[in-house]
C-alpha cells in the first residue's frame, strides 16, 4: 500500500480465486457472487475466454451476501466466519431462542447484522450446536431495501440450514424466519465484565510486552517477490473449503443428533451425488478442477480407481460441464445425511494399460495404442485421403 | 537458395506482413508437387526443438492405384499430403479446452496453446479433426503448430516454408495468398472434414 487514497479503495473482502469454480474452469457458468451482490459494479465475472475467474472491486459494501452465496466458500470478509461464530456462542443463552436480525427490523435481537445474507449455514446453525432451543431469523419486507437483491440469499440459507435440522432429526421448525415492522434493530450487549481502569489497561501491556517483546516483526514485502505460480501447477493444489469445514464441524457437534435420510434436489442445494460410466479414459480432469479437492484418484498396481467425497462436494458441477467425454453424471436429488456420515464413495474402478505411442497409462484394455493417440492417428489420415475420394 | 519462392515472391510476403488491423496469417501447400521429403517436419523439429513423438507438422502419404490386377495396366502413384495445424476460423480445440488454455489471436489469426495454463487433458486432441494438438509425454501438456509465432513476429517466415526445397509451401495473409495465387490460376481448397466446418486456415491446391 503505497498511499491514503489506497487504503480507501481497499476491497473490504478477500477472494481467494483457487476456490472459485470460474477461475479453474472456464466452462464453469457459476454467477452465485454476482446474483446476490446489491452493490452495482462491484463483481466482475471473466468472460469465458482467456480469463473466467469472478473479481470483486472497491464498490464492494462489505454485506457479505457472497460470503455466503459462494458454494466453495472462495470468499471471507475481514470479520471472518470463525470470529462471527465466536460471537454467537458467547451470547446465546441455553434452551432459550437465538434472535438474528437485519439492522431495519425492529426490536431487540441477539446479534444484528446490516443483512441477513450474511449468514452462512454454519453460523445460522451455530445456535443450536451451542444449546439455543431455537432460532429466529427477524427481517422486515426486503422489497424496499437498498440491499434487496442479497435477499433471496438468506431465504436459500435458511431453507438449507432446515433441510439440515431435520436430516439431523431435529427438526426444521427450530429454525424460522419472522417478519418485523421496519424500524430500528437493537442488539442486546453482554453484560459488562469488570469495568476497564487505567491499572487493568497498562497491566495488560506491562503482560503483552513480557510474552511478545522479543518476538520478530513480521516480514513484509518477501512474498511478492516470488514468481507467481503458473495456474498449470496451480489447480493441482486443492485448498480447504474453509465454509464447508466449518458446517461440517457444527453438524458434527449438534446435540442431540440424530441422523435421517432426507433426499433433496440438486438445484439450490450446494451437494451432489454423481455417477461415472464406463466410457471414462481416466483423464482426471474432474479431479484437477474439482475446486474442493471432493474427487480423487489412485493408482495401484494396475488399477486406476475415482473416489468421490460427497461431503466436500458442493454441486458447483465443473466435473461434469467439464468432462469432454460426457461420463460423469450428477443425480437429480442428493441424501443430506451424506453429510453427516462422510462415507467416500469409489465412482470407478478401471484397468490401466500403456500407450506405445505416447507412453501415458491409459483406463482400457491393453491395446498397442490407448484411443487419444489412435483418434487424432485416424484423423489424419481421414482428412489426407479425403482430397482423393471426393469428400471436399 | 533463397527462403523466398518465385510463386511467392518476396514482396507478397512482405505485403502480408504489413498489412494493419485483424488479419489471418496461413499456409498454403501445393500437394501435386510436393515430393515427400519430409523436410518440413524435421525443420520444424529443429526449430521448435520439440521430443521424439511431438510433430507439429507430419505428411501423410497416400497411395492409389492396384498392379495386382493382372488384366490392367499397374497405375499406382504416391501423393504427400504435409499436414500442419490449420489455424481455424472456428477452433474446435479452442472450445473444447476446460481451462482456456487455447486462444486465437486476433491481430494475426495464429491459434496458440499457452503452456502455463494447459494441464495436459488431451481434450483438444479429442476434439481436432485434423489430429493436430500433440501430446508432450515429458511435461505432460499439449503442444502444436504455432506457425513458428517466434519467427513470424519478427517478420520471418516459418521454419518448414523456408526450408522446404520443392518450394510448395507458402506463408503469407490468407487473402493476400489467395490473391497471388489465383494469378497462378490456382485455386486454394481448405480441408474440412465431418460434421462440424472449424473454418480451418490451411489451404492445399490439389491436382
Amino acid at each position: 500500500m503505497d498511499s491514503l487514497i489506497e487504503l480507501g479503495l481497499q476491497v473490504p473482502v478477500k477472494l481467494d480465486s483457487t476456490l472459485c469454480s470460474r477461475f479453474r474452469c472456464t466452462k464453469s457458468e457459476c454467477a452465485a457472487c454476482a446474483v446476490v451482490c446489491p452493490a452495482p459494479g462491484a463483481v466482475r465475472l471473466g468472460d469465458g475466454a482467456g480469463n473466467n475467474s469472478a473479481a470483486i472491486n472497491a464498490a464492494c459494501v462489505a454485506c457479505g451476501a457472497c460470503v455466503a452465496a459462494c458454494p466453495n466458500g472462495a470468499i471471507q470478509l475481514q470479520e471472518n466466519d470463525s470470529r462471527v461464530a465466536q460471537r454467537i456462542a458467547q451470547k446465546v443463552r441455553v434452551g432459550e431462542v437465538f434472535r438474528f436480525s437485519c439492522s431495519r427490523a425492529q426490536g431487540r435481537a441477539d446479534m444484528v447484522q446490516p443483512c441477513l445474507s450474511r449468514l452462512t449455514e454454519a453460523l445460522v446453525l451455530e445456535p443450536i450446536r451451542r444449546g439455543a432451543q431455537r432460532v429466529e431469523m427477524c427481517a422486515p419486507d426486503c422489497s424496499g431495501c437498498g440491499l434487496k437483491k442479497a435477499a433471496p440469499q438468506w431465504e436459500r440459507t435458511l431453507a438449507f440450514s432446515q433441510a439440515l435440522c431435520e436430516s439431523a432429526g431435529l427438526g426444521a421448525a427450530r429454525l424460522s424466519s419472522v417478519r418485523t415492522p421496519v424500524g430500528d434493530a437493537e442488539e442486546i450487549r453482554l453484560p459488562a465484565r469488570a469495568p476497564n481502569s487505567r491499572r487493568r489497561l497498562f497491566g495488560s501491556i506491562a503482560e503483552r510486552w513480557k510474552t511478545s517483546g522479543n518476538a520478530p516483526f513480521p516480514e513484509s514485502g518477501v512474498a511478492d517477490e516470488a514468481e507467481p505460480e503458473v495456474f498449470r501447477h496451480l489447480v493441482q493444489r486443492h485448498s480447504e473449503n474453509p465454509k464447508r469445514m466449518d458446517l461440517l464441524r457444527v453438524l458434527d457437534a449438534l446435540p442431540g443428533l440424530k441422523v435421517t435420510t432426507k433426499e433433496v434436489s440438486t438445484t439450490g442445494f450446494p451437494l451432489a451425488q454423481m455417477e461415472v460410466d464406463r466410457r471414462c479414459v481416466g483423464c482426471s480432469v474432474c479431479e484437477t478442477l474439482c475446486p474442493t479437492g471432493a474427487l480423487t484418484h489412485r493408482e495401484e498396481g494396475g488399477t486406476y480407481t475415482l473416489e468421490f467425497d460427497a461431503a466436500q462436494c458442493t454441486g458447483c458441477r465443473i466435473c461434469e460441464s467439464a468432462c469432454y467425454h460426457q461420463v460423469l453424471h450428477i443425480r437429480e436429488t442428493v441424501d443430506l445425511s451424506l453429510l453427516f456420515e462422510r462415507s467416500r464413495v469409489t465412482l470407478l474402478s478401471a484397468q490401466l494399460s500403456q500407450c506405445r505411442g505416447c507412453g501415458e497409462r491409459v483406463l482400457g484394455d491393453a491395446a498397442e495404442y490407448c484411443l487419444a493417440c489412435q483418434v487424432s492417428g485416424d484423423r489424419r489420415d481421414t482428412v489426407a485421403r479425403s482430397f482423393f475420394s471426393g469428400g471436399i | 537458395m533463397s527462403e523466398y519462392s518465385p510463386i511467392v515472391p518476396r514482396e507478397a510476403v512482405e505485403r502480408s506482413f504489413a498489412k494493419q488491423g485483424p488479419k489471418q496469417y496461413t499456409l498454403w501447400v501445393d500437394i501435386e508437387h510436393c515430393i515427400g521429403c519430409n523436410a518440413c517436419t524435421i525443420a520444424c523439429k529443429a526449430e521448435n526443438n520439440t521430443p521424439v513423438g511431438v510433430d507439429y507438422n507430419r505428411v501423410i502419404e497416400i497411395e492409389e492405384g492396384d498392379f495386382r490386377d493382372a488384366s490392367k495396366t499397374p497405375n499406382v502413384g504416391v501423393t504427400f499430403v504435409p499436414m500442419p495445424c490449420m489455424h481455424c476460423g472456428q477452433p474446435a480445440c479452442m472450445a473444447a479446452c476446460p481451462v482456456g488454455a487455447i486462444t486465437k489471436r486476433k491481430e494475426d489469426g495464429i491459434v496458440l496453446i499457452n503452456k502455463d495454463k494447459c494441464i495436459g487433458c488431451r481434450y483438444c486432441a479429442w476434439a481436432c479433426p485434423y489430429g493436430a494438438p500433440q501430446f508432450n509425454a515429458e511435461a505432460k501438456i499439449m503442444e502444436k503448430c504455432t506457425l513458428c509465432v517466434h519467427r513470424v513476429e519478427k517478420g520471418l517466415q516459418p521454419a518448414c516454408v523456408t526450408t522446404c526445397p520443392a518450394k510448395v509451401r507458402f506463408f503469407g495473409e490468407l487473402n493476400e495468398l489467395t490473391m497471388v495465387m489465383k494469378e497462378r490460376r490456382a485455386k486454394g481448397i481448405s480441408i474440412s472434414v465431418g460434421g462440424a466446418d472449424t473454418k480451418p486456415s490451411v489451404q492445399y491446391t490439389s491436382k
